[in-house]
């Protein structure tokens, strides 16, 4: 017969074990998380950025509640776009980009990370094909930015990204650059500043404002 | 009890120090190439590797039993197979099918050039419309520079491939729309009613085109106007040839946009004087709107509507007697509406659903006499498709056309009057398969069924395209299908129950294509049969009118497109051959139709300066000459034209991120172009009866604008639409 004491220590162990499972599960995702994020912003060559999407795929299908390795996968795409050769090779990689960024935020909807790369997709579709896409693209990704920054408003890459896109239309149009380089500023003073909530969130972005700042100075 | 935790803690971590498998083998396709970046894993665990440069992959797991390997790669199926890990699997080799990739597969190409913004295999760009050099920011003026085209100066419509105008049907949203052009008086061109602002995509078809477009026996042009815009704006221009204001309001799920442009030719023609003697020039006021809403995630329903009303008064002299002359006034009245939508039901099924109503009106008063037509149509539409699997889809649909054409004549003088008219329905339906066999080889076999109740009679046109794509830019296409058209107004509005004049397609394509390069040639056989003949002595008696005319039209067109070679450059070539000859209408033999030329050539020229951030354009245009009827000579159109040359040139100059100033001149050089000659009835004093050259109202046209974009972003502008 179980009296109280022994229903106690039950329910105590199995409550302990619950929490140790969890701990090691989400200790297992941490863990190949944190071995695959360096890879995917050291990654040089197409065959670099598809194993480590492999790697992420991987985790993003046993794992269903996870938005982060869509990010990577995403992200990884969009580099990837950068590096293949014409147009629709380009495009094909940025739908692949598309259609893992739509799973991350099915996830997590409210994220700004995620709706920042939604902005860095629709730049990268600009950059395919400017003559043509130009006006339309840059209206859709400073949409998409203002979104992304009204759920975070301190996210450095959102304005980033944004500071970027009024560099390059001030630029081609012959006006200002000052704005532009003004939200660069900004979001420089944000990186030095921000402390991710957690290992996994993204890091990237310095070193580009870095640079984006360096070709205002010029 | 207590056991229990370190029991558990145990059994967790003990996993920690199980045997690792190794799982390893090759992953290549159905001929056994090796696939490099695949990734093979045990489903719902981490474990798993991608494949190396020789197709082969190894990973360690602390799995067991039997478990699911997955092999998975873009543009192949995934590959699934259940091992058991239990007894040490052996090297393991996987051949992945390739999948059906629409982005990748051959597609239907012959006799088609279709531009979207968003299609990866475009041959123009909505953009291109309107900087192309010559084309005046007019559609079929852009599409004049394609092969298959003939230049025909008096008409400034689509004469494709030996078919005179009317053999080119347009579609807005897969909806017809009759009279898409402009009322003019005889001799002179005609423009689009339709902005190309408007749409996102264009589809031109020379040939061989989809059951699902019927009544067109020569050519398709197929538009779709564009979905939700993004922003709010609005945008004023000032031309030299009237004003416009148009706005766009952006909701969550809808948005309206409306436009309205007064054009009024007069300032212009008091300035450059014209041949064309006019009481009042060209005066026109046209508005339109569009509402969009997004029903639900893939509902989208949109309501177009246009209205027009122009008129313009001219004095025509008379060829024998220049003091004779004939007041000729036309007021055209214009309504079209357009109600379409399209969902996907499901992941098999899609449908779209459409109607459209066209209502024109032109009022014709040559002197005391008056001549009013109008023409009324109502069609209906539905298709269905169905996506069996990545290798088969199928499209059915059906429609309803109602035609109602009226015709009066009355001159109070001579007291007389008459009128003339048909009205009645045309049911159709459509069914093809797309069919494809990899991603090298896809059939698309369909048939269109119609029934005219003027007619009484029921047609059944077979449709078939091939596309084989060999390697990876190339690819060989043909077509045949048999096309029909209830014939002219101006006939049947006299013998109602004529039959569908009839055209048979053959066509042969090769297309090579890479991102900013395009080269095609294709090669066609047209076969003319049931074209409509009659008396010209006899034109008001049904009885003279028979469907016993024939005609054929063979040709090559050629067209070369290149943006990569010269940098800010893009240029294109065309080339069309055409061999034609009918025996229809009043003809007394088989002849060269005066709308055909054997060969025409354009070549489109597209600069973007960016110091000047400006973009500038040429065109010329080359046809020979055409054929016109002499009746002082033997024979019937036997006699040429001399040959049309035309340079154009446009600017584009962004001042700044909203405002766009636009210039463009047509014939630079000032070539004097005849299309034809009228004769007079009388003979003068050498014998001869006297002649008069059809030629452009002006040797030039200069255009000025400038294009005013209002929005919360600045960067918009009209770019995007000019």
């Amino acid at each position: 017969m179980l009296n109280d004491r022994n229903m106690k220590q039950i329910t105590l162990t199995l409550v302990l074990a619950a929490f140790t499972i969890t701990a090691l599960a989400n200790d297992k995702y941490q863990k190949a998380m944190l071995k695959n994020i360096p890879s995917v912003y050291a990654a040089k060559t197409l065959e670099d950025h598809q194993k480590v999407i492999n790697n992420l795929m991987r985790i993003a299908e046993a794992e269903a509640d996870k938005w982060e390795p869509y990010y990577y996968i995403s992200y990884s795409y969009i580099f990837m776009s950068f590096k293949e050769e014409g147009g629709g090779k380009k495009d094909q990689h940025l739908d692949l980009a598309q259609e893992a960024l739509d799973k991350g935020v099915a996830i997590a909807p409210k994220e700004s990370e995620l709706i920042t790369l939604q902005g860095f997709i629709h730049t990268a579709r600009l950059s395919v094909d400017p003559m043509t896409r130009g006006a339309e693209y840059s209206s859709v990704a400073m949409q998409t930015l203002n979104e992304s920054l009204k759920l975070n408003p301190e996210n450095p890459r959102t304005l980033l990204l944004m500071g970027q896109m009024m560099f390059g239309t001030a630029e081609f149009m012959g006006d200002s650059t000052a704005p532009a380089c003004e939200l660069i500023g900004k979001s420089l003073d944000k990186f030095k500043t921000f402390t991710p909530s957690n290992p996994l969130e993204p890091q990237w972005g310095e070193a580009q404002a870095e640079n984006a700042l360096e070709a205002c100075d010029k | 009890m207590k056991t229990l935790l370190p029991a558990l803690i145990f059994f967790i971590l003990s996993t920690d120090l199980m045997a690792q498998i190794n799982v390893q083998g090759f992953v290549t396709d159905q001929k056994g190439q090796a696939i490099i970046g695949a990734n093979v894993f045990l489903k719902g665990t981490y474990d798993g590797a991608s494949t190396d440069e020789n197709g082969y992959f190894s990973f360690l797991t602390e799995e067991n039993g039997e478990q699911v390997l997955v092999a998975a790669f873009i543009g192949y199926k995934q590959f699934e197979l259940l091992v058991d890990l239990d007894t040490k699997p052996d090297e393991i080799r996987i051949g992945l099918k390739e999948e059906i990739n629409k982005l990748d597969a051959v597609v239907i190409s012959a006799g088609s050039f279709s531009a979207g913004e968003e299609t990866k295999r475009e041959v123009l760009k909505p953009l291109d419309i309107v900087t192309t050099a010559g084309s005046s920011a007019d559609i079929a003026g852009a599409l004049n520079t394609l092969p298959g085209t003939q230049t025909v100066g008096e008409e400034g419509r689509l004469f494709v491939r030996g078919g005179s105008g009317n053999e080119t049907m347009t579609f807005i949203d897969g909806m017809q729309v009759l009279n898409p052009y402009n009322s003019t008086i005889p001799n002179t061109p005609s423009r689009g009613r339709f902005s190309p602002f408007m749409f996102k995509g264009t589809s031109f078809s020379t040939g061989g085109y989809s059951a699902e477009y019927g009544q067109a026996l020569s050519s398709a042009l197929i538009l779709n106007t564009k979905d939700i815009p993004t922003q709010d704006r609005t945008d004023f221009s000032i031309m030299s040839v009237g004003l416009d204001a148009a706005t766009t309001k952006v909701w969550d799920k809808s948005s309206f946009s409306g436009k309205v442009q007064y054009t009024n030719i007069a300032p212009y023609f008091n300035l450059v004087k014209q041949s064309l003697e006019l009481e009042k020039s060209p005066v026109a006021l046209d508005g339109n709107f569009a509402y969009r809403h997004q029903v639900n995630k893939d509902g989208m329903l949109k309501f177009y509507g246009n209205f027009n009303r122009s008129s313009l008064t001219s004095i025509l002299n008379d060829i024998d007697d220049g003091q004779i002359k004939t007041r000729y006034q036309l007021d055209n009245h214009y309504y079209y509406f357009n109600t379409s939508y399209r969902d996907i039901l499901n992941d098999k099924w899609s449908v779209k659903s459409g109607f459209a109503y066209t209502s024109g009106k032109d009022i014709i008063g040559i002197n005391e006499d008056e001549v009013v037509e109008s023409d009324n149509g109502i069609h209906l539409k539905t298709t269905l498709s169905y996506d069996a699997s990545s290798a088969l889809a199928i499209n059915f649909g059906g429609e309803v056309f109602h035609r109602k054409h009226r015709q009066s004549f009355s001159a109070p003088e001579q007291g007389q009057s008459f009128k003339l008219g048909f009205e009645g329905q045309l049911l159709a339906g459509f069914a093809e398969a797309d069919i494809y066999l990899s991603n090298k080889f896809v059939t698309r076999a369909g048939a269109r069924w119609e029934y005219s109740t003027l007619s009484e009679k029921m047609d059944i046109a077979p449709r078939l395209s091939l596309g084989y794509k060999a390697g990876q830019n190339g690819q060989f296409s043909l077509a045949y299908g048999q096309f029909q058209q209830t014939a002219q107004n101006d006939l049947v509005r006299v013998a109602n129950d004529l039959q569908p004049e009839k055209a048979d397609h053959y066509i042969a394509n090769y297309q090579w294509l890479t991102d900013k390069q395009t080269f095609r040639i294709e090669a066609y056989y047209k076969d003319y049969y049931d074209l409509v003949t009659f008396d010209a002595n006899n034109l008001n008696d049904p009885t003279f009118y028979f469907n016993n005319g024939n005609g054929h039209a063979k040709g090559i067109d050629l067209f070369w497109r290149d943006n990569k070679t010269f940098k800010n450059v893009d240029y294109w070539v065309s080339y069309s051959y055409l061999d034609t000859k009918r025996n229809y209408r009043d003809f007394p033999q088989g002849a060269v139709p005066t709308f055909a030329s054997s060969h025409n050539f354009s070549v489109v020229y597209k600069h973007f300066i960016t110091d000047i951030k400006s973009q500038i354009g040429w065109t010329y245009s080359f046809a020979s000459g055409r054929p016109y009827h002499n009746p002082n000579e033997p024979g019937f159109n036997a006699s040429r034209t001399r040959s049309y040359h035309d340079l154009s040139m446009n600017i584009s100059y962004l001042w700044k991120s909203n405002v766009i100033f636009h210039a463009f001149v047509t014939n630079v050089l000032g070539i004097d172009n005849v299309f034809g000659y009228e004769y007079g009835t009388q003979v003068n004093n050498t014998g001869q009866l006297n002649r008069r050259a059809i030629r452009p109202m002006a040797p030039r046209f200069i255009f000025l604008g400038v294009f005013i974009t209002l929005s919360k972003n600045k960067s918009l502008n009209s770019l995007p639409n000019l």
